[in-house]
């Protein structure tokens, strides 16, 4: 298919299959026993979780003097992975509010399963400042209420903001999440005639009645949470970058970092859903519902993101050298060319020109490439946050005081404990849960509106 | 059979268009308790259905702005009235900075209030037990078909009349409807001994794990409270060196900060000759001396320094600092008093800095004075 | 169904839109030449607002048109023309930045050698006047050459109905969205940063983007909306169309608040003397009003304009609200320049009076000329159809 004819609307779903094949087609993991697969990628991700349990267990109990933190580099791995994992989750808001509201029908085939990983990533996510509170039993600190000192916390803290834009994140985006499933609840309730999954679907299917009443209203509440999701994941990944742009610390403090994380956070979030999506539609064969045109156009997404994270390095560059400033000017050429160069270079090359290769049609579309160039992504973009926050912080205003981040052996177990922790409940999800939203996959499929338009 | 009572009288069809033509049909027909269902929501439905836009999106207005407004007024009361601290040279009510704060709660509030009016309030789900639920019905129009019900409470409802409309639009089939008998008898459960026994486990259970997590669990390891610290106590003991003391002695010849070698160490003669005040009498100093001396030294020399103790007998009473021959000290002698004590009086030199027992010295002076005022302090 | 062919007969615009351009043009021309002769400090520092502007409405436009070919938008194919036609103002552009060249000497304090210390010699190497004008030269005629064969092409199907023309002006289109990011920050960062030479502000670029978009969509929303309301598209648009419009209006607006709320936090939060200059030269006397009224004037009130959906499918309102905007990035485009020019106060008075007046003019007879020679409706367009049809 090389020639596009314009006339034509592509149609979302290959093919015109009946609506009850695709119930079918969709239930069919939770329905069916799980495989050998599922288990043996069940036991890897849950080897990696043992990890974190450890790396937490020897944190919690020595401190966190266990990891390779020391002054001036007081924040390193943990809260690379904390934006790492919080950009995650962006792409699920993004495909689920964003493109809802530009009515982009290719989301549906992606959308839920992209909804649940921003959750789960944000979870993953969480984690992150409360272990680097030390003592994490404590963190109801972090919110206002009447405690027993008498005090409130600090409002003009941005670290505050994180508190209350990830907990609103996550609250709001599981909402969206739980309101698309309630239809789908519904289905699965009408198809089990197993008892206790009767009870369960039930129960969390509320007594859907598929009534065009509730529709009306849903539609709109659909709607409004997607108008309020969009500000929401904006705002979220901005304050992730006032924690850093609001100090006066070289290359943190640079005006562009809101728009500039939020198109990074949109182009790893891409990445990662990109990888997963792969594998998922060649586990579940899902190849009609989760097309090669849909994964071109993530494709073209993560180009635009990544080219946007390029402006914004290159912009800092520029504007460092432009301001004159010679402790702007040495911040950025020693991250090109100091201790970190390596890193520094690893970001460049796997976000921005690792993307490049998406101007190609072709690349476009061939899935082991994309493949290979998402997991890229994905690496670079860790390396980003690494590269901003100890490059910077290494190299403190007094050469004296100059100092380089090595990481422990505590700190790699947290890293990868953190990918188990999110890729086991990611695969719960997939054996408990629809991944594909029934009832909006049914409202795309060629044929399955009124052909007339209802006057 | 005949027992049933029934709910509404329901068609089936198979396409889209047949729905929106059965749905414009009973809007005609003057239906007005009727439903239709279909496994996803159906372009054009709203309108063929004549319904009224949704008006859910005030809601979310206003829970939206009630959210920015009230963080706003928690914020403002917290950090500027009710406990108010500089941070960052930042003014108390520093308004850019709370503008993220405010954003996050309108959109958490307007978010679950406007899923929560819509479910609980506009649909009253959760409604596991309306007639429609457990029928074939509902099975086919959850999945692939599409169905009207019109329900039985229609003022126009007539099981002949409904079953000739549906029929006229083309229903692909036609399924009465009827109330579960057992729906109908239901009796309420609460006081059902089985229930409370629940009730009363998940109290049990509850307090139980209250309990534990808070007196006890959250004093076991690692939750240590930082009690249990890697550092040495006074008097402790510690391998590292050899003598085994935690406590070591300063490196020969250091001298604290501040600290200044008192030269005149039973000699008081000589300090009240070499001494002199360094402290000029001025309001503070009187006002430190007062303090100083009203907790250190009235005791027993009495709030007028006149030897009238408050320690009713059971410490001799020292003598009043009027007579002449204090008065005739000189400062320095005085504060070798102060510093080494004399007869029973014990040293002050660990209660009174220097500069203390110098203002110490200065109100003393003040309160010889007063009471033995000349006539030109009159002026 | 499938066939793309779709009846269209040319209705030729009023000649009232020439008689209203041409005497907002001649207005304003009087009033800048008068200016120009009274005070030419003041008036080049008005260019500069006036010239800015219309890089937002012309350069903003081809943005959009490469926009609606990138992202295969077919909701706004049946009225692309207009967007077309006010991108044609990119011929324009040297009418008002040759004045500005040849003033640049009273407008750039960093053309003033003497006056440089370290820092200004620092950057030197970026702030020359020749450096500076080969940009606006380069910068102008990538705008052109983009500008002219997308709408070639775009003019050329209307005859030829060849699906390879839309398919061309992709891969145009394509190309252009990048350097339209990189000439647009540079340009903004010519003509308005290095207002004040010392200041510097990585996000300058994408502020100005997000109001040259807002802009562009403002202008194009007023044209549509009144030639829709005439009649002048096929079959007329459905309130879908205005509902869209408005709702990008609605997006643009938040973003650029979004934009210029993080710009203004940053520098407020850190608190350096380097970087809070901009912001105090606009706090000082009567400024200060003007800042605090850009709020309103550019998100508040336009905010609650267009928030509902009914409004945002009004055509009144949407007019309304549009002109608007208009007026409100005319405002900051002059909130971020004078200042520069009235240190203590606003300078308010008939010279501000030229430039728009002139602009609008300039606008409405470019769009006459445009409209003379070609069709308003791209009835070559392989997805005219669809986009006629389109419903949300």
């Amino acid at each position: 298919m090389s020639t596009v004819d314009l006339t034509q609307e592509l149609s979302v779903i290959e093919g015109k299959p009946p609506l009850r094949e695709l119930d079918d087609l969709i239930s069919k993991p939770i329905d069916a026993k799980a495989s050998k697969k599922f288990y043996i990628a069940l036991t890897i991700s849950g080897s990696m979780l043992s990890l974190l349990v450890i790396g937490l267990g020897l944190t919690f109990y020595y401190g966190i003097g266990m990891w390779g933190n020391n002054i001036p580099v007081g924040w390193a791995f943990d809260i690379t992975n904390f934006v790492f994992w919080v950009g995650i989750g962006h792409a699920g808001t993004l495909i689920s509010a964003i493109l809802f509201l530009l009515r982009q029908k290719w989301r549906t085939g992606i959308a839920r399963f992209a909804e649940g990983m921003t959750i789960f990533a944000v979870m993953t996510a969480g984690l992150f400042p409360l272990i680097h509170v030390g003592r994490p039993w404590l963190a109801a600190y972090l919110f206002p209420y009447p405690n027993q000192h008498s005090i409130w916390v600090n409002f003009d803290s941005p670290l505050l903001w994180d508190v209350f834009a990830v907990s609103t994140y996550f609250i709001v985006s599981l909402i969206f999440w739980y309101v698309g499933l309630i239809p789908d609840f519904a289905t699965l309730r009408e198809r089990t005639n197993h008892k206790i999954k009767k009870i369960t679907y039930s129960i969390f299917g509320l007594g859907w009645r598929f009534s065009n009443k509730h529709w009306q209203h849903y539609e709109m509440v659909y709607l409004i949470l997607a108008g309020f999701a969009t500000p929401l994941v904006l705002s979220v990944h901005t304050i992730v970058s006032f924690d850093f742009a609001v100090s006066i610390l070289p290359g943190w403090h640079a005006t562009i970092f809101p728009p500039y994380f939020v198109a990074g956070a949109v182009f790893s979030g891409f990445a990662m859903v990109q990888n997963v999506l792969i594998i998922v539609r060649k586990v579940f064969n899902y190849e009609h519902i989760i097309t090669l045109d849909t994964l071109e156009k993530m494709n073209k997404i993560m180009l635009l993101t990544g080219s946007m994270v390029g402006y914004a390095y290159a912009m800092e560059f520029f504007i460092a050298w432009y301001s004159g400033l010679p402790i702007e000017r040495f911040t950025f050429i020693n991250r090109a060319f100091g201790p970190y160069a390596w890193a520094y270079w690893i970001m460049i090359s796997c976000n921005v020109i690792s993307p490049q290769l998406f101007w190609s049609r072709k690349i476009r579309r061939t899935i082991p490439v994309m493949f290979v160039i998402a997991i890229f992504v994905n690496i670079g973009m860790w390396f980003e946050r690494f590269v901003i926050i100890v490059s910077s912080l290494s190299r403190d205003f007094l050469p004296s005081s100059w100092h380089l981040f090595v990481p422990t052996y505590t700190d790699f177990m947290i890293l990868i404990g953190s990918f188990g922790f999110f890729f086991t409940w990611l695969l719960l999800f997939a054996k408990a849960l629809p991944v594909v939203s029934m009832a909006e996959v049914k409202a795309t499929v060629t044929g399955s509106q009124p052909s007339h338009g209802g006057h | 059979m005949s027992g049933k009572i029934l709910y509404s009288y329901t068609g089936i069809f198979d396409t889209p268009d047949q729905i929106i033509h059965a749905a414009e049909k009973a809007v005609e027909e003057g239906y007005t308790k009727y439903d239709v269902n279909t496994p996803y929501p159906v372009h054009g439905m709203d309108k063929a259905m004549k319904l009224k836009p949704s008006k859910l999106g005030y809601f979310a207005l206003v829970f939206g702005l009630s959210g920015t407004l009230s963080a706003l007024l928690t914020i403002w009361w917290m950090s500027a009235i009710n406990y108010p601290i500089v941070i960052g040279g930042k003014p108390l009510f520093s308004f850019p900075a709370y503008v993220p704060i405010m954003f996050e709660v309108t959109v958490l509030s307007a978010a679950i209030m406007t899923v929560v009016v819509m479910l609980f309030f506009f649909f009253k789900l959760p409604n596991n037990s309306h007639p429609l639920h457990g029928t074939v019905y509902m099975k086919k129009v959850s999945a692939d078909k599409y169905g009207i019900s019109i329900q039985a409470d229609d003022p126009k409802f007539s099981e002949s009349s409904v079953r000739k409309f549906l029929e006229g639009v083309h229903a692909a089939e036609i399924i009465p409807i009827y109330w579960d008998e057992e729906e109908i008898n239901h009796q309420n459960k609460i006081f059902e001994p089985k229930f409370i026994v629940f009730l009363a486990a998940v109290a049990l259970i509850t307090s139980g794990v209250t309990y534990f997590s808070f007196n006890k669990l959250m004093y076991m390891v690692p939750f240590n409270w930082m009690m249990d610290q890697p550092k040495l106590s006074a008097q402790q003991q510690s391998p590292i060196f050899a003598d085994g003391f935690g406590m070591r002695l300063p490196v020969a010849g250091t001298v604290a900060r501040g600290y200044m070698l008192y030269q005149f160490t039973g000699q008081p003669d000589s300090a009240g000759k070499t001494l002199v005040n360094p402290i000029p009498v001025s309001k503070e100093s009187l006002a430190l001396g007062k303090t100083k001396f009203d907790i250190y030294c009235s005791p027993c020399h009495g709030y007028n320094a006149d030897g009238a103790s408050r320690l009713r007998g059971q410490f001799p009473n020292p003598p009043s600092l009027h007579s002449d021959k204090v008065r005739t000290w000189t400062d320095g002698r005085i504060f070798a008093v102060i510093t080494e004590g004399q007869n029973i009086m014990p040293s002050y030199s660990s209660q009174l800095s220097v500069d203390e027992r110098w203002a110490v010295i200065n109100y003393i002076r003040a309160l010889q004075r007063a009471l033995n005022a000349k006539e030109s302090d009159v002026q | 169904m499938s066939s793309s062919s779709v009846e269209y007969h040319k209705k030729e615009l009023p000649s009232k839109v020439r008689t209203i351009g041409t005497t907002l043009f001649a207005a304003g021309l009087i009033i800048v030449a008068l200016g120009y002769v009274t005070d030419p400090v003041r008036s080049a520092y008005n260019n500069i607002v006036g010239l800015t502007f219309l890089i937002s409405v012309g350069v903003g436009s081809l943005f959009l048109l490469a926009l609606e070919y990138v992202a295969g938008a077919v909701w706004s194919t049946p009225f692309r023309r207009v967007t077309e036609f006010l991108a044609a103002n990119i011929y324009i552009i040297p009418l008002l930045a040759i004045p500005l060249l040849l003033n640049v000497n009273t407008v750039f304090h960093w053309t003033h050698p003497e006056s440089a210390d370290k820092t200004m010699i620092n950057k030197a190497p970026y702030l020359n006047v020749t450096f500076f004008i080969v940009r606006v030269v380069v910068f102008w005629l990538l705008w052109l050459g983009f500008y002219y064969f997308i709408s070639r092409n775009s003019v050329k199907q209307d005859t030829s109905h060849d699906q390879s023309l839309s398919k061309l002006n992709i891969k145009l289109s394509t190309i252009f969205i990048p350097i339209f990011a990189i000439t647009i920050s540079f340009a903004a960062i010519d003509w308005l940063m290095s207002l004040s030479p010392k200041w510097f502000s990585t996000i300058f670029g994408v502020y100005y983007f997000s109001g040259t978009v807002l802009a562009a969509l403002a202008a194009g929303t007023i044209f549509i909306v009144l030639l829709n309301e005439k009649g002048y598209f096929v079959k007329g648009l459905s309130s879908d169309h205005y509902y869209s419009l408005g709702a990008l209006l609605f997006a643009f607006t938040n973003f650029w608040a979004y934009i210029a709320f993080s710009q203004y936090l940053l520098i407020w939060y850190a608190n350096l003397p380097e970087e809070t200059i901009w912001f105090i030269a606009r706090w000082q006397g009567s400024w200060k009003f003007i800042s605090i009224g850009l709020v309103f004037v550019h998100f508040v009130i336009p905010y609650f304009g267009l928030l509902s959906q009914p409004s945002k499918m009004n055509p009144k309102r949407l007019l309304a609200m549009s002109g608007w905007l208009l007026f409100a990035h005319y405002y900051d485009l002059y909130w971020m320049t004078m200042p520069n020019y009235g240190k203590d106060g606003v300078v308010l008075g008939w010279i501000e009076l030229g430039f728009p007046l002139l602009i609008a003019g300039l606008i409405m007879l470019v769009f006459n000329f445009k409209a003379k020679s070609q069709n308003l409706v791209p009835i070559g367009d392989p997805k005219l159809k669809r986009g006629i049809d389109f419903r949300l």
